[in-house]
């Protein structure tokens, strides 16, 4: 049930009937928010809603022994056991394949043949998000950050929060839970403020579905394709994820600002950044954060020495989280080294100012951030490491490739064009938003033609490319 | 922008929700409204994209009326091309058997738009209590194909709402609610034209739909320059021979593009050999068989199950209103398609399993005597007043023994 559907848009509206028009007291709402969240994640599988209750009781349970807990130990115990029943639950939904696919590759190098069996286990949809949600739960109480909550059907509502469960953004449960507890109610400048963030969404989801032809030829397509068509499908590519996950969780926020519910924006303009250190706090921001706070602190953060090791193991695990395979890893380790020689430049005198966006050598360092950006990307998204090679190569034109097709300048001009749009309606939104939502006209007539040009316009895509993570 | 909160004892206002619905359920009329605007303006409806076949089902209704006994000959462009229901039922009545015949065969509609087709005439003949005396439902390999699917794609929900009814969308619901979900809203909400038709209509139109492909062999000039001549005389004698020409309605175009050669000059009919010499230049014929494989498979045939498993649900379709229906293979272009032994045996086996899961006879036209390379326009459909009339006299040889019991 992906947010720009019909049958989203015709579950969203029963459900908002039944919340706001019909039980009105705190209570039910709060089961009616469950029961909705299992309806619209057992709308994809409904064999995985037990394990998402499941894992997130097993949480609930575990802070309040953690809360319980006489000493350190007992307290440190009790937040292993939540951190092992969570990545247990990943390691086996999603990684257990990989790592025996890994190890037949890697004995089959020193000249074993072996045939391991494999899992072939479902991946259970926004399987990454919930579970960092809920270990953040524990770490909190386990640091004394926040105290256990009473009431289990207002931890599994935050759970399983339907706006965000399978997509993110990764709620902490400090920014969720008193929510829950006090339950919002919109304002009409939330109800402004969401539909003109949903539009957004819808638009940038749109034109994500639409920048997948581009991609797949350049990414998919058996015969070699000319350079000039490879860039067009590496950028189409940075505009299909972007729009897709940054769409996606536009829709997100806004959905849940129409129910009173405030979650943090995930993007900032990433493709706006100057630096690597400065694209990562735009993209992504809830997992770089996360991140941040409950893995690279906890490894020491920058303590001096430890710096480089720490900023590349969180980057390598950022790249797991993304998806089980070396593709992923190796685009993890390409930004750790990146941010890392971010880091050691700032040394030199001169080249302190790396990471603040506001000096003369902007637009060299945009360029550059982005150039770098978008080889990351071909490491995301090329489907082996031999492939990632390949397009690299033809991107740089090394090799004999063939001549671009005749419409190849139009289609480049075309997605340059869609993915500028996308920012400039960010860019708008983020600086005239407020200003937009104190122009009732204005808004309601803008958001009705956007979303009509997204109902005229589009792929068939039931996917969401973050689902998969 | 801050909420106000609710507290566990106080109920919360309906006020700021109501306003939440009325503004998505009014932004949403909006936007339709500006959908339906567009599809007006460019004048996308059901009847301008699948024209034939809306006047076809339109018509059912007076076909069930019919005195005489029913003959439906049900198929691709390929049968639409071949099959002369007029000359059928002339030949016919010679021989003192006297059916009304319609040429169902439509471009453009592969088996899986076909079963809601037959779905629709199914109800149409139930509902009168109407059989056909004989149906031939045409099985064309290239119909079949993943190639063929594929292409397919941007339009799949679009025709499935237009060829749907209120019955076919709930199968769906129940099936997938949310594809089920999206064809209603296409058909209820936004006059059957879908996201993606319009995407790719316009899509097309920007950067170059897919192009047929060339086949390196040189145009013949001559054979061109005709073509453009002899089009225009036959159009004059079209004028001449039919003066009252008013629209199709009176040919009954869905019967089998009414015009026969018993009612043309023998200087037309020496026109139209001409024409098709013309049109059956080596260059044309390359280009278009290699137009077959791109786009459907013509050759190898590696068969896509959804239209497989759709093409013997419209038999079964058609069965249950039939008295008498066969799966037929129209009569293949030897001189241009090719089959290797592989396809062939692919082939085989999906005509087994037609023959398996509904009982009906396959015959196969595909090698028929007397039908050859010259009688064609390209390299997959007979030519008018030459092809169709042989198919056609065929039709009648071998089914009317069916027909006269």
């Amino acid at each position: 049930m992906i947010f720009n559907t019909p049958i989203f848009v015709l579950f969203f509206l029963v459900f908002l009937t039944f919340y706001g028009l019909v039980f009105l007291r705190r209570r039910p709402r709060i089961w009616l928010i469950v029961v909705a969240s299992l309806v619209f994640y057992g709308a994809w599988d409904y064999r995985f809603i037990p394990l998402l209750v499941g894992s997130g009781m097993a949480d609930y349970f575990i802070a309040e022994r953690i809360d319980a807990a006489r000493d350190r130990r007992g307290r440190r115990r009790w937040l292993t056991l939540s951190i092992a029943i969570n990545l247990g639950v990943l390691g086996l939904f999603k990684y257990a394949d990989f790592v025996i696919l890994s190890v037949a590759d890697f004995l089959r190098l020193l000249g074993m043949e072996v045939e391991l069996p494999l899992l072939r286990v479902v991946l259970p949809v926004g399987i990454s998000f919930y579970t960092f949600q809920s270990m953040s739960y524990t770490i909190d109480v386990y640091r004394g950050v926040i105290r256990p909550r009473k009431g289990l059907p207002e931890f599994l509502a935050a759970l399983s929060f339907f706006p965000q469960l399978v997509a993110g953004p990764i709620l902490r449960a400090r920014q969720i839970l008193p929510q829950m507890h006090d339950i919002p109610v919109p304002t009409w400048t939330d109800v402004k403020t969401g539909c003109l963030l949903i539009t957004a969404g819808v638009f940038k989801k749109t034109i994500a579905d639409l920048l997948a032809i581009p991609v797949a030829k350049a990414f998919d397509s058996p015969e070699p394709v000319s350079v000039l068509e490879t860039w067009t499908g590496v950028l189409a590519f940075a505009g299909q994820i972007y729009g897709d996950f940054a769409g996606y969780t536009d829709m997100a926020i806004g959905i849940a600002l129409l129910l009173g519910f405030k979650i943090p924006t995930n993007f900032r303009l990433p493709y706006f950044a100057v630096s690597p250190v400065d694209f990562w706090r735009r993209w992504h921001i809830s997992l770089s954060t996360w991140l941040r706070d409950y893995l690279y602190i906890s490894l020491g953060g920058n303590r001096t020495g430890h710096r480089t090791r720490n900023v590349m193991i969180t980057m390598l695990l950022g790249g797991l989280w993304h998806g089980a395979a070396w593709t992923f890893v190796i685009w993890g380790a390409f930004h750790g080294v990146l941010i890392a020689l971010t880091r050691w430049l700032e040394r030199f005198k001169g080249l302190a100012a790396f990471n603040r966006p506001a000096t003369r050598m902007a637009p060299v360092k945009w360029a550059l951030t982005f150039y770098l950006v978008l080889i990351g990307w071909v490491l995301f998204r090329a489907t082996s490491i031999g492939r990632a090679g390949e397009l690299l190569a033809q991107m740089h034109g090394l090799g004999s490739f063939p001549e671009a097709a005749g419409n190849a300048v139009t289609i480049l001009i075309w997605v340059v064009g869609v993915v500028l749009a996308m920012h400039l309606v960010d860019l708008f939104v983020l600086s005239k938003g407020l200003w937009l939502v104190d122009k009732p006209w204005l808004l309601w007539i803008l958001l009705v033609i956007f979303q009509a040009l997204c109902l005229m316009t589009g792929e068939p895509s039931d996917e969401f490319i973050y689902f998969q993570f | 922008m801050s909420s106000s909160t609710s507290s566990s004892s106080a109920p919360a206002p309906r006020g700021p929700y109501a306003r939440a619905l009325l503004a998505i359920l009014l932004g949403f009329a909006g936007a339709y409204a500006i959908v339906h605007l567009f599809a007006w303006l460019n004048d996308a409806s059901a009847e301008t994209i699948l024209d034939r076949v809306t006047e076809a089902r339109s018509y059912l209704p007076q076909i069930v009326q019919e005195d005489k006994d029913l003959v439906m000959v049900f198929g691709s462009s390929m049968t639409q091309a071949a099959f002369s229901a007029r000359q059928f039922d002339r030949e016919l009545a010679e021989r003192g058997v006297e059916v009304k015949s319609f040429n169902f065969g439509f471009g453009g509609l592969n088996p899986y738009f076909q079963d809601y087709l037959s779905h629709r005439i199914r109800d149409a003949l139930e509902a009168e209590g109407r059989r056909f005396e004989l149906t031939l439902v045409e099985f064309t390999p290239l119909q079949n194909t993943r190639a063929r699917w594929d292409g397919a794609r941007p339009v799949v929900d679009s025709y499935v709402a237009m060829l749907g009814g209120a019955g076919d969308i709930w199968e769906i619901v129940k099936r997938d609610p949310t594809r089920g979900v999206r064809v209603a809203q296409i058909k209820y909400l936004r006059n059957e034209v879908s996201a993606e038709m319009a995407t790719w209509y316009f899509g097309s139109m920007l950067f170059g739909g897919r192009t047929r492909p060339d086949a390196g062999v040189p145009a013949d000039e001559e054979k061109d320059r005709a073509l453009e001549e002899l089009g225009q005389k036959l159009n004059e004698a079209f004028e001449a021979e039919y003066p009252d020409f008013d629209g199709c309605n009176w040919c009954w175009q869905w019967q089998g593009a009414g015009t026969i050669p018993a009612e043309r000059s023998p200087e037309t009919l020496a026109l139209f050999e001409e024409y098709y010499d013309a049109l059956r230049s080596e260059q044309r014929l390359a280009d278009d068989r290699l137009w077959r494989i791109t786009c459907c498979d013509i050759e190898e045939l590696e068969f896509e199950e959804t239209l497989v498993a759709a093409f013997i649900r419209t038999v079964k379709n058609l069965q249950a209103v039939s008295n008498h229906l066969e799966v037929i293979m129209l009569p293949r272009n030897l001189a241009w398609i090719g089959r290797p032994p592989e396809a062939q045996r692919r082939l085989d086996e999906v005509l087994e399993r037609i023959r398996r899961e509904t009982g009906a006879t396959v015959r196969s036209f595909e090698d028929a005597e007397g039908i050859t390379p010259e009688m064609f326009g390209d390299t997959t459909h007979l030519a008018r007043y030459s092809g169709d009339v042989a198919y056609t006299h065929l039709l009648v040889e071998t089914y009317a023994p069916v027909l006269e019991r």
